[in-house]
């Protein structure tokens, strides 16, 4: 079985552990630069606000008090997910991070009430260790477990533990009624053409032959129908979900501790994700990449780091992923260890044609988008890697615009939470530092 | 070792003088025989090893007020907070009531589980019937004379 855990409104959670006051209230966490909602609470999407509305549209619930905005803080959300993730590791087999707040773990031969209580459990240890809130769907595939995990969310009786057998009565029941874009991997774009093809349903695809579905579109869309029949076939890679995220990883060929040779993969995956970017017409608000040690190998030392580097405006560029990618290198490299696998994911992007240009932020560089189709274009011609980038310059640190960021609680020594011994005394104590000098 | 006696402030600057550093992996004598020493890697003690259990649960929260100074915890101390432990009586708790942070000691008082502080200022709170949530148990505090 294959569990997916995934966090609910992650990083509106990630605000609530420290911020208790804000539990039960309609939070909205907004993009790099204060400029639109990117999270939603639970009692925001029942005011039936967007997400992505710009922010300033929502400027006079906030002043009443009916609204309460973050600025998006990676940092706090970065430490939060690596928690998890470990915490997950402790208790699974097998684990592997698909995004930010959602984790795969492989559980071979366990058996359905197994699966059943280690879901149970884990939900309630994630919720009382971490503070976070999650939802477990578990399947025989990837794709399955992702409507699993769906299923989880929205449909209370399942008390935020789902697991689908294929071809089961319920399986069938929920494929009929989940439109195909809603499946894993399939965009907006790529469910139009679907339509066309009169394949409406997930069912329809589950149905559908897959020779025919090769020839008209593509391998990944038979593997993923064959995936919704309870065959594994998609890999970590092959799971991108357009307008969500992207990820490139791969293991060493050989486990390395040289920090040029760490840097060189995460820049090959970096320029992969890139190309990835553009040709989804896609841009990201932020990178992360992550480092893992041979977790087998108990006899050597452990290290599972990551770093999050929010960007100044959304972008494209291969050149501003490859510096973020170098910033967060030199944030997590330590030397000593013995690295297995690097990784580069692309973090809550933004449909490139409905992007407005924010005033705030930067130019995009002059030219960018002509190298760039130019780069993908040889690259596609003459083969994968034909054209890369050499090592850029350090640039100036970025400087974001977040009016309303909450502390980076878990990774400043001066921004940590503060607990009062008596009501008021954080009050207090705030005041006493006002009228000192 | 020993300063001669001086009018003034002693000489400076004294911390930079190196430390005996004891190195555990010599030979004893010229015998031939092994140390029984060998074996033992030099190591020096990770205060992280000691004060922090479970890495991933714990979170470091700074303390603000004065009720809590009969349990030695001063305004700006830091608190080691593990979230995987389970209160029991007699911990020093940081709890979630009527939307604030508190540290308090989980305790016994008139037979019921109250949340304790060191002040006559501010009595026990009940347990009972409250929406109090625990956030975690404060496994050390950090008092740090110079900074």
């Amino acid at each position: 079985m294959i569990g997916l855990v995934d966090a609910n409104n992650f990083y509106v959670s990630c605000e609530r552990v420290f911020d208790p006051f804000l539990e039960g209230k309609p939070v909205g966490v907004m993009s790099n630069n204060d400029g639109c909602i990117i999270a939603r609470s639970a009692e925001m999407k029942a005011m039936d606000i967007p997400m992505g509305i710009p922010s300033f549209k929502l400027e006079s619930l906030r002043k009443r008090g009916e609204v309460y905005l973050k600025s998006s803080n990676y940092e706090l959300y970065g430490d939060m997910s690596a928690r998890l993730c470990q915490l997950l590791r402790d208790a699974c087999p097998a684990v592997s991070p698909y995004s930010i707040d959602e984790m795969f773990i492989y559980l071979e031969e366990f058996s359905d009430r197994q699966c059943q209580i280690l879901g149970e459990w884990l939900r309630r240890r994630i919720r009382r260790h971490l503070g976070l809130p999650v939802c477990v769907g578990f399947a025989p595939t990837h794709t399955l477990a992702k409507l699993a995990n769906h299923l989880a969310k929205q449909s209370p009786n399942y008390q935020g533990v789902c697991l689908l057998q294929a071809q089961s009565a319920t399986t069938t029941a929920l494929l009929k009624q989940t439109p195909v874009g809603s499946v894993w991997g399939i965009g907006r774009r790529l469910a139009e053409r679907l339509a066309v093809n009169k394949i409406y349903t997930a069912w329809d695809l589950h149905e559908a032959d897959l020779q025919q579905l090769r020839k008209r579109f593509s391998v990944v869309l038979a593997r993923t129908a064959l995936e919704l029949r309870g065959t594994p076939c998609l890999h970590m890679n092959d799971l991108d979900q357009p307008r969500h995220r992207i990820m490139t990883s791969r293991s060493f060929g050989q486990p390395t501790g040289v920090k040029e040779e760490v840097h060189n993969a995460l820049r090959r995956h970096a320029q992969r994700s890139a190309e990835k970017l553009r040709q989804q017409r896609s841009l990201t608000r932020a990178v992360m990449i992550f480092l893992n040690t041979n977790r087998h190998r108990r006899d050597q030392p452990q290290y599972y780091p990551h770093a999050m580097i929010p960007l100044s405006a959304p972008s494209d560029d291969t050149r501003t992923i490859l510096e973020a990618v170098r910033q967060g290198l030199e944030q997590i490299y330590r030397p000593g260890y013995r690295f297995i696998k690097a990784g580069v994911m692309l973090l809550d992007l933004v449909d490139g044609e409905q992007h407005q240009l924010s005033l705030l932020s930067p130019p995009p560089r002059k030219r960018h988008s002509y190298l760039m189709a130019t780069l993908d274009d040889i690259n596609q011609r003459m083969g994968q890697g034909t054209i890369s980038f050499g090592m850029t310059n350090a640039e100036a640190a970025w400087q974001l615009r977040c009016a309303h960021l909450s502390k980076r609680y878990t990774t400043r020594w001066d921004e940590l939470m503060q607990a009062g011994t008596h009501p008021g005394a954080i009050k207090e104590c705030d005041l006493r530092k006002q009228t000192l000098p | 070792m020993s300063f001669p006696p001086s009018p003034v402030a002693p000489a400076l600057p004294l911390t930079f003088q190196p430390l005996p550093y004891s190195s555990l992996q010599g030979r004893a004598g010229f015998s031939g025989f092994p140390s029984p020493a060998q074996d033992y890697e030099p190591r020096t003690l990770d205060l992280n090893t000691r004060l922090i259990k479970n890495p991933t649960q714990t979170f470091y929260l700074t303390a603000a007020g004065d009720s809590m100074e009969g349990w030695g915890i001063f305004e700006g101390d830091l608190l080691v907070v593990d979230r995987s432990i389970k209160p029991r009586l007699g911990h020093i708790l940081v709890a979630m009531l009527e939307e604030e942070v508190l540290i308090k000691r989980y305790a016994l008082y008139r037979g019921t589980p109250h949340l304790c502080s060191a002040h006559p200022h501010y009595p026990p709170l009940p347990l009972e019937n409250t929406d109090c949530q625990l956030w975690g148990v404060v496994r050390a505090v950090i008092h740090e004379y110079l900074r």
